[in-house]
């Protein structure tokens, strides 16, 4: 399972959270966490939007 | 005149050599070694490096540096002073100790294994390698006949993960069973390799039987592959080095940061990474007390990290805490995440 992130000014992040382990995924097609994370979207799995910016 | 031993004799190029050669050691060695130096392609090999804790328990992934149990959620692995000893003392300094809890009735699969970038194992393509590794059974080892298995995959493509080791492009393996004895023994296994190899990646694993006693685990250190038909001394690399090896793909940053608090729960800090990594890393927050500060002032501790945007060669952090005072200059004391460029 995944999660969207937003930047401090409120726009999306270029990255992704994995809930598991909260770990920060880049969207860099060399790193091996981002590949799961687009295979896991191409299985047709949707990540949970990001929560609001306070 | 065919010679097999000579001593205190001074000989003359050229010579050509038939057979093996065996030195003092009692190594044997049967074709030139090419390089004889960088030649080890496992990172790790001697278990030096711990750079994520000492003790792992149903570890499911990483866990000595290089070295990841692959989503096996029942593996234990620690660090063990258990090592080799020859002659002149200890072969190494640490070993892996890799099996289950003592009680334990899980009868998965025990297994570490290690992905080799593309960069360190294109030339192994069409190659005849050498696998060599120290091992030893514990007293309670329950694999039966001892058996500790061992399995070289590779792949056409570059770079795919351990984790889908199984569909890799091109995907072609080999494999051998050894009988471990309580006794540390250095095992051997050569073959050769296909053509159009960009990824490898080697495995030690078990199948556990019955209720683990005390020391239901196999021990293993001084793990090498190298191109040639046989064995030749372990490759030793000097701490640091090995170190910078394992931070291509992991490395912890924190200490010496700079940065500004966006409001009361935000910091933003920005760090060149020690080594340049494999790819731009995923990060994963290290909440050490006291690990962001107002210099001389205050101590915070984060939270959590709200994103991050990575390169190969640095990070800027999004580190989540509290009580924060907005537009305050506050820097990084201790460590504040963990990053991940493995494979």
């Amino acid at each position: 399972m995944y999660k969207q992130l937003k930047n401090i000014d409120g726009s999306i992040a270029n990255c992704i959270k994995r809930i598991e382990d909260e770990a920060c995924i880049p969207f860099d097609l060399s790193n091996t966490d981002y590949q799961a994370y687009l295979k896991w979207v191409d299985e047709g799995n949707t990540p949970e939007p990001a929560d609001e910016v306070v | 005149m065919a010679l097999t031993t000579v001593q205190g004799q001074m000989l003359t190029a050229p010579l050509t050599l038939t057979g093996n050669l065996t030195f003092s050691d009692g190594s044997v060695q049967t074709a030139a070694a090419s390089p004889y130096v960088l030649k080890n392609r496992i990172i790790n090999g001697a278990m030096q490096i711990w750079q994520r804790g000492t003790s792992f328990t149903s570890a499911s992934g990483y866990t000595a540096d290089r070295w990841t149990t692959v989503g096996n959620s029942a593996t234990n692995l620690s660090q063990s002073t258990s090592v080799p000893t020859v002659t002149t003392g200890n072969a190494f300094q640490y070993s892996a100790k890799v099996g289950r809890t003592a009680s334990s009735t899980s009868t998965l699969t025990q297994l570490i294994a290690q992905c080799i970038e593309s960069n360190n194992c294109y030339d192994l393509s069409g190659q005849t390698v050498t696998l060599s590794f120290w091992a030893k059974a514990g007293a309670n080892y329950s694999s039966t006949s001892n058996i500790l298995s061992l399995a070289l995959y590779t792949g056409t493509a570059a770079d795919q993960g351990i984790l889908n080791y199984v569909s890799w492009t091109g995907a072609a393996s080999v494999s051998t069973n050894i009988n471990l004895t309580t006794t540390w023994t250095k095992y051997t296994y050569t073959t050769t390799l296909g053509s159009g190899i960009l990824e490898a990646g080697l495995f030690f694993y078990y199948s556990p039987t019955g209720t683990a006693g005390a020391d239901d685990n196999f021990y293993i250190t001084g793990v090498q592959l190298e191109i040639g038909t046989s064995a030749t001394p372990f490759e030793r690399r000097l701490y640091n080095q090995e170190l910078a090896n394992c931070q291509r793909y992991y490395q912890i940053v924190g200490v010496g940061g700079c940065g500004r608090a966006f409001n009361t729960t935000n910091f933003e800090v920005a760090l060149a990474l020690r080594v340049e990594m494999r790819a731009a890393p995923s990060g994963t927050v290290i909440n050490d007390t006291g690990n962001i500060a107002y210099p001389g002032v205050a101590a915070y501790t984060t939270t959590s990290l709200g994103s991050l945007v990575a390169s190969t060669t640095g990070v800027a952090l999004n580190l989540v805490s509290s009580g924060l005072t907005s537009g305050a200059t506050m820097i990084t004391y201790a460590r504040v995440a963990g990053l991940s460029a493995e494979l």
